[in-house]
């Protein structure tokens, strides 16, 4: 029997894969059956009603199995006695379905008036208003008017905050239970609940803080009603008066798309500004979903603290300069130190931003001394060779496939991978995760594999020695079962990042990964869609820093230069003993992160920025640039897509781009004259890096229809996530896809012995940093500085639940909440809430006697 | 001919004897018809608290885009309208303002209604924009001004009243 | 806190391994914890919750939902009296009524002895022998005024005696040992 059904929806035939709802069958070919509870990422459930259809089946004879006919030769098909709905009947072949009899449509408009009944009819002042699938339905469906009075209304309380970030308006709760649903099956956080029954349903949650979930704001966007809304966006606007704007996160490495919704304000001086982020549909990268930072760390781009006009020091004060007087204060002292400058960018800058940053120090100063100021993952080189092969979803790994996940904590560090791992081992992939404790996906693997400190590497060599054997399945070994259940898989993608490890650890554990992948059992992992590596890197542009050059050993493409120049640590020694005189800062903060002590012997520092950084604060001169929000540009997640955003809020001040101020610097030194648009310096990289070829900024925008149908007119089927109308991406294709790629010699790290308690750095989402405190809604929640050790580790140091503690590592303290959790490996203690540590380290902790108030935000 | 002349100067002479149409305006003012439509005002309850709940359905139905509305939140400690909704900012740009009487139909709560002044007249294109402190009319006798503090639960519904559509 | 994991080790234990899924057992376990804990108070809640390794809001939702689940506390006896509609016909409202002022607290309020507590209810399957009401879980019916003081007076006597009925934590502990 074919996969494929073919059913009749009101005349018009469809074929379907079996299994296919018949409101999705319907939705196929545009036929809108109205729904509220239904969503086409949930379990169905049919609560609402609102999908009731006529559904006829053949009827066949009992006996024989013939199909009946009429007289007129027909199939004779079997009613039932009542509607059925739409969103719980799977498709049968031969399947007559009706969506527009009297019967369909006095059961919708009796549905509706009956959620009508409590519903306040308030949607003046509803955030929903304008975007509300009841609205909508009530206007397309409903009756017009309701026998029921008005004034029989249950009045439910209207202001019942969930926690700080969502609040619920009980009283328009429809009661479809889509955001109990989605924090439960989806991202199984289920921290929210009914409560009660009948119309004294409410939604509850228990969780401290209330709501506690990195996916809250997702809830609001599947909400059919206005019963949830964030906190963010409360009042802020009518969703007519929004103009959105495409844009990508800037956050972590999955490049969620998103669109930025803006208005212009009257408390803003009449600029335009960003009043919410919304997910924008893209099936290859986050769905339609994101994560909360994503939706409610955008208040930087408006923040008043920005820095708006060029700053030159003048007798040891940083002066406001035009920008002709900065730039070629710039250029000429660059060329001045021609032989002794470096430059050092942030990995959150675009594609254009960097690889014009590498074009000034290669060919404009003829220098190789740049890099990242802040390097924690290594392997860039090695995922050019085996990332990800292009062509590849997430989505589409399940049973027979496997992942594996190594040193990340991928629901801290790049939440959307942690949900689509997460429902890769749902639809029965094998996920191994490796790590030095347990991570919240650890409930989702099929293989868990914890390491001592210190043997992250041998573990992965023995994984990868024990993936050569053939071995019987029954082994009791779990490395080697994790490592049969890997190699044996159809399809392996794997994941790494730097969780305790330094940077020169993760170059050789990118190397081991590739080794693995390229085991040939049958195909071998490499070159075909949905196999390859994926770095988990700690910016949303960190892949584009090793595309467009910004290494001080590789060109654009992952050309090697004959002289490598300066690694940043290098530089920061070069600065420091006075071999530097000149340093190039963008988008990073080197002094406040801690990597730099001061400007040392420098004779010139240069910071370009948003902000007014420690860094800034002791440079020469600062040039003030524009956030991702006010200008083009393109990055490159970790799974190589090459993304457009765009232009969504004016400037601010006398701000520039960051590519066009280096076009000009750039023009300055003789590079000849600048591009004038984001996308000419796109034409000039797709022309230089070989892995960007025939892309532009016509084919990044390139959209195809996509499913599940979501956005667009019909807000009801999947929400208010918005339609991509405005670019998927391009993957682009790794070297393993056209050639053979040997296996990588990896050095023998060496062992080095270690005693007492070791300390690891763990991500946490809301890690305080510059661009989030600029989001106040998220002040509550942000991760302060915690250690959690095991009980045994706890009680020897002389410390308990609930304690505070002085930790000093790497000569800095840190004042934590201490947590005695039985999850952690003896020997670790875990640091969270704190800036990035490299590695394993050891650790003064001290017990802080005096009881001190826990500073909380306000 | 001379009746003819006659009849003319009869015509002007009767004319001179009747009391003269001309208004003394601006001392005099003509009264205006009941459904004259002036500038607008930003109506109040009895006891002081605005009508508008800044939901911008006038702006929304405004056929010139004259009318710009911002929203907050109202807390019980400072009250500007009953419910959960009050416009922080109102703005009405009376030389785009067709005086259609749109925003009147779009009001859900009867804030605002265009009244009978008619003298809008402006020496720059700035002071033509009307804030909200300019629309709203004065607090009412024994009500109090807003933002007022109010005991908790007792305005918690944004439309206190709902009539059927006249 | 770990009451009932104190209290009801060995019931607890009994329980568990009634069910393949841990998660199943949230409904006794609410039991024990309503009686250790007096009533569904948020403590009791995530003590079920860390025992089954599900969330609080969950056991939260389930005590929402089932009306023998208190989240306020309650007195020694819960009179749950039905008034549903053909209760209602059969005189239920004036029966509540009655109730209340003989006991002089108001519907879900407990007397100040801390006794009684006076609920109304959905149907409980007595249609026919209303007006009626459910005494920790026992059905009285055909009840009348002075039916009712017979009744108050019988579990009067029978607090101050300390003899009492098998209550339901009673029942699920047999149950769990069985």
């Amino acid at each position: 029997m074919s996969d494929l059904v073919t059913v009749t929806i009101d005349g018009v035939e469809v074929t379907v894969p079996q299994g296919t709802l018949v409101v999705d069958a319907a939705k196929m070919i545009d036929n809108d059956i109205p729904v509220f509870c239904y969503h086409p990422k949930l379990k169905p459930v049919g609560m609402c009603r609102m999908c009731l259809v006529e559904i006829g089946v053949p009827m066949r004879d009992r006996a024989t199995g013939e199909v009946l006919r009429n007289e007129d030769g027909s199939v004779r098909l079997n009613f039932g006695r009542g509607l059925q709905t739409a969103c719980t009947v799977v498709v049968s072949d031969g399947m007559v379905v009706r969506t527009a009899t009297q019967p369909v449509k006095d059961a919708r408009e009796a549905v509706i008036e009956f959620l009508l009944t409590s519903h306040p009819l308030d949607c003046p002042i509803c955030d929903k208003g304008g975007e509300c699938p009841l609205q909508n339905l009530t206007m397309r469906y409903g009756r017009g008017e309701s026998r029921f009075d008005f004034s029989n209304k249950i009045l439910l309380d209207k202001h019942v905050p969930l926690g700080e970030l969502i609040y619920l308006d009980r009283q328009r709760c429809i009661q479809c239970a889509r955001c109990i649903r989605f924090q439960d099956e989806v991202v199984d956080d289920p921290v929210i609940d009914f409560h009660n029954r009948g119309r004294r349903l409410e939604i509850v949650t228990l969780s401290e803080p209330g709501f506690d979930s990195y996916w809250s704001g997702n809830t609001t966007d599947i909400c059919p009603v206005g019963a949830l809304t964030t906190a963010d966006f409360r009042f802020g606007a009518r969703p007519w008066e929004l103009t959105s704007v495409a844009s990508v996160c800037t956050h972590c490495p999955v490049g969620c798309n998103t669109t930025l919704d803006t208005r212009r304000e009257a408390i803003a001086g009449g600029r335009s500004v960003i009043k919410r982020v919304m997910p924008r549909q893209n099936e290859w990268v986050n769905e339609i979903w994101i994560c909360d930072k994503g939706r409610f760390v955008h208040h930087y781009a408006d923040a008043p603290t920005r820095l708006k006009q060029p700053l030159v020091r003048k007798n040891g004060q940083l002066v406001e300069a035009s920008w002709d007087e900065a730039l070629d204060l710039v250029a000429g002292k660059l060329q001045q130190h021609k032989t002794a400058v470096a430059g050092l960018a942030g990995d959150r800058l675009s594609n254009e931003d960097l690889y014009l940053f590498q074009k000034l120090f290669r060919e404009g100063l003829g220098s190789n001394n740049i890099d990242l100021a802040n390097r924690r993952l290594a392997g860039g080189d090695v995922v050019a060779q085996v990332g990800l092969a292009s062509g590849s979803n997430l989505k589409e790994l399940g049973a027979g496939d496997a992942v594996l996940v190594v040193a990340t904590d991928l629901h801290e560090e790049a939440p959307v991978w942690w949900l689509r791992v997460k429902q890769a081992a749902e639809r029965g992939a094998v996920v191994v995760v490796a790590n030095l404790r347990p991570t919240r996906l650890d409930k989702f693997a099929t293989h868990r594999l914890h390491y001592a400190p210190g043997e992250a590497l041998s573990t992965i060599r023995q994984l990868v020695n024990l993936a050569k054997v053939e071995m019987e399945t029954a082994d009791s070994d779990p490395l080697a079962a994790a490592a049969d259940a890997l190699i044996k898989a159809k399809n392996m993608v794997v994941f790494y990042g730097s969780e305790g490890l330094t940077y020169e650890e993760t170059d050789a554990l990118a190397r081991l990964l590739a080794n693995l992948l390229l085991v040939k059992n049958g195909e071998g992992h490499v070159g075909r869609p949905n196999n390859g590596l994926i770095p988990v890197w700690p910016h949303s542009n960190t892949q584009g820093a090793w595309d467009m050059g910004v290494h001080p050993a590789f060109a654009p493409g992952y050309k090697p230069v004959s002289e490598p120049g300066l690694r940043a640590t290098d530089i920061y020694a070069g600065v420091a003993d006075g071999s530097l005189k000149a340093l190039f800062v963008i988008g990073a903060d080197p002094v406040g992160d801690g990597l730099m002590a001061d400007r040392g012997q420098l004779d010139f520092l240069v910071v370009q920025e948003l902000f007014m950084t420690k860094t800034a604060e002791l440079a020469d001169v600062v040039l003030p640039a524009q956030s991702w929000a006010e200008r083009e540009g393109t990055f490159t997640t970790g799974e190589r897509r090459v993304q457009r955003y765009y232009m969504a809020i004016p400037p601010i001040g006398d701000s520039r781009p960051d590519w066009q101020i280096l076009a000009q610097i750039n023009e300055r030194v003789g590079l000849g004259k600048p591009a004038f648009a984001a996308s000419l310096v796109f034409n000039e990289i797709a022309k230089v890096v070989p892995q960007y070829k025939g892309m532009d900024y016509r084919s990044l925008a390139r959209v195809e229809k996509q499913w599940p149908d979501v956005g667009g007119e019909d807000l009801y089927y999947g929400g208010t996530a918005h339609e991509n109308r405005s670019g998927l991406g391009q993957q682009w294709a790794c070297v393993a896809e056209s050639a053979t790629v040997e296996r990588f010699d990896v050095a023998e790290q060496p062992v080095i012995a270690r005693d007492g308690l070791q300390l690891v750095r763990v991500a946490a989402l809301y890690t305080s940093g510059t661009l989030i405190e600029q989001s106040p809604v998220l002040h509550h929640r942000m991760a302060r500085p915690t250690i959690q050790l095991a009980h045994a580790d706890a009680t020897a140091l002389g410390l308990a639940d609930d304690d505070r503690a002085e930790v000093t590592v790497n000569s800095v303290t840190y004042e934590t909440a201490v947590r005695v959790n039985e999850q952690v490996p003896a020997g670790l203690v875990l640091l969270s809430g704190v800036p990035y540590i490299a590695g394993l380290t050891t650790a003064q902790i001290r017990k802080l006697e005096t009881a001190v108030a826990q500073p909380t935000g306000d | 001919m001379i009746t003819e002349i006659l009849k003319g100067m009869f015509t002007t002479f009767k004319h001179l004897l009747q009391p003269p149409v001309t208004i003394q305006y601006p001392e005099v003012k003509r009264p205006v018809r009941y459904r004259f439509k002036g500038r607008h005002e930003l109506k109040r309850y009895d006891n002081g608290l605005e009508k508008c709940i800044g939901c911008a359905l006038c702006a929304a139905a405004c056929p010139a885009d004259a009318i710009f509305v911002e929203a907050a939140e109202n807390t019980d400690d400072e009250r500007y309208s009953p419910g959960e909704r009050y416009a922080r900012v109102y703005e009405i740009n009376m030389l785009r303002c067709i005086f259609c009487g749109f925003c009147e139909d779009a009001c859900p709560t009867e804030a605002i209604v265009l009244e009978d002044n008619y003298e809008l007249s402006f020496y720059d294109r700035a002071s033509a924009i009307y804030t909200k402190e300019m629309l709203l009319v004065p607090v009412p006798p024994g009500g109090q001004p807003t933002p007022q503090k109010v005991e908790p639960g007792k305005y918690d519904r944004a439309i206190p009243e709902m009539e059927d559509p006249k | 806190m770990a009451l009932i994991a104190e209290k009801y080790a060995e019931e607890i234990e009994g329980i568990l391994k009634r069910f393949p899924d841990k998660k199943s057992a949230v409904l006794p376990l609410m039991h024990l914890a309503q009686q250790a804990y007096g009533h569904m108070s948020r403590e009791a809640m995530q003590e079920v919750a860390d025992i089954l390794e599900i969330s609080p809001t969950h056991v939260l939702a389930l005590s929402g939902f089932y009306s023998l689940y208190y989240e306020e506390p309650v007195g020694k006896y819960v009179l749950e009296i039905c008034n549903d509609l053909a209760c209602a016909l059969r005189g239920a409202d004036e029966f509540v009524e009655m109730v209340c002022h003989k006991l002089g607290v108001p519907v879900d309020g407990t007397t100040a002895d801390g006794l009684f507590t006076v609920k109304t209810v959905m149907c409980l399957g007595a249609c026919d022998r209303a007006p009626m009401l459910q005494c920790n879980l026992k059905f009285e019916e055909h009840l009348d005024e002075e039916k009712f003081d017979q009744l108050i007076a019988r579990l009067r006597a029978e607090a101050e005696s300390g003899k009492e009925e098998p209550s339901v934590v009673e029942k699920i502990m047999a149950y769990a040992k069985s």
